[in-house]
């Protein structure tokens, strides 16, 4: 896809404690909307951070679980990183309309298309 | 009498069981789902492999399981012990945005299945094991059972 092109990480500013990944994510597009689905599991809705800035939408999501005192890790598959995703989005999104929804591990955002961008039906008369 | 060699329980030490572990759980997939690897289909749920990763915990009382599998409802996944074996299965079956795109069936329904198994240690109290699913992750405490107390024996010294 042109429009959403994945965007390296940048060196982030912020005080970074713990490495992140580029989750497991999908764009769809349909005649209104784009739709990101991205897996991000061990992640509370308050761990959720989704912004706009300029043409760059940016999520964060950090995992909330941490082991409880006492508890080894015998066996690890996961890694003990957090998640980021940074997707560029031109003129054809409607920032203002844009919506996340996390269930379950998945975030599944809804970019709505501009107005302008939408297809129209041009009637013809005569 | 029997000696029996101090260890760690085998399957849970990291350094020697992983690549073990792991294969054994790769050839136990593909024996209970041969299609799945070969099987190509549409959409972002339907191409996931059947894989998911999974993490043991333990501390002094129990084993924790913690397996990520995102975008399951809690009446979809499963987890049940048979001899020694832990099983951990999510199946859903979802309609498809469009009936069209689901030509290997041909029905409106995309299915998704996924299932790992992990053998257990014996020292556990399986009437006790209990699972919770939070945020993707389905976490499975499997309590230990109460340790049999060495015993002091006098031995006389003549």
């Amino acid at each position: 896809m042109n429009t959403l092109t994945k965007k390296e990480p940048q060196a982030s500013t912020e005080t970074a404690p713990r490495r992140a990944i580029v989750p497991r994510y999908n764009v769809e597009e349909s005649a209104d909307a784009f739709t990101i689905t991205a897996f991000v599991p061990g992640v509370d809705r308050t761990a959720l951070e989704t912004h706009v800035d300029g043409e760059n939408l940016t999520v964060f999501a950090r995992r909330t679980w941490t082991p409880p005192a006492g508890w080894i890790a015998v066996y690890r598959e996961t890694p003990n990183a957090d998640y980021r995703l940074v997707l560029e989005i031109d003129h054809r999104v409607n920032r203002e309309a844009i919506k996340a929804e996390l269930t379950q591990g998945v975030l599944k955002l809804t970019l709505p298309k501009a107005e302008a961008v939408k297809p129209r039906r041009i009637e013809i008369k005569g | 009498m029997k000696l029996i060699r101090y260890q760690t329980s085998p399957l849970f030490s990291p350094a020697s069981s992983y690549p073990g572990l792991r294969d054994e759980m790769d050839r136990l997939f593909d024996v209970a789902f041969p299609a799945l690897s070969s099987l190509q289909r549409d959409g972002f749920f339907g191409d996931w492999q059947g894989e998911f990763p999974v993490d043991l915990y333990q501390d002094k009382d129990a084993f924790t399981v913690r397996a990520e599998l995102p975008g399951f409802r809690k009446e979809d996944i499963s987890a049940e012990v048979a001899d020694g074996i832990l099983t951990i299965t999510g199946h859903q079956k979802t309609e498809a945005k469009s009936p069209a795109k689901d030509k290997a069936t041909g029905t409106a329904t995309q299915e998704r299945r996924v299932s790992r198994s992990i053998s257990l240690p014996e020292n556990l109290e399986l009437e006790k094991i209990q699972a919770a699913y939070e945020n993707g992750v389905l976490a499975v405490t499997l309590p230990k059972r109460e340790e049999v107390k060495p015993k002091q024996i006098a031995i006389e010294v003549k």
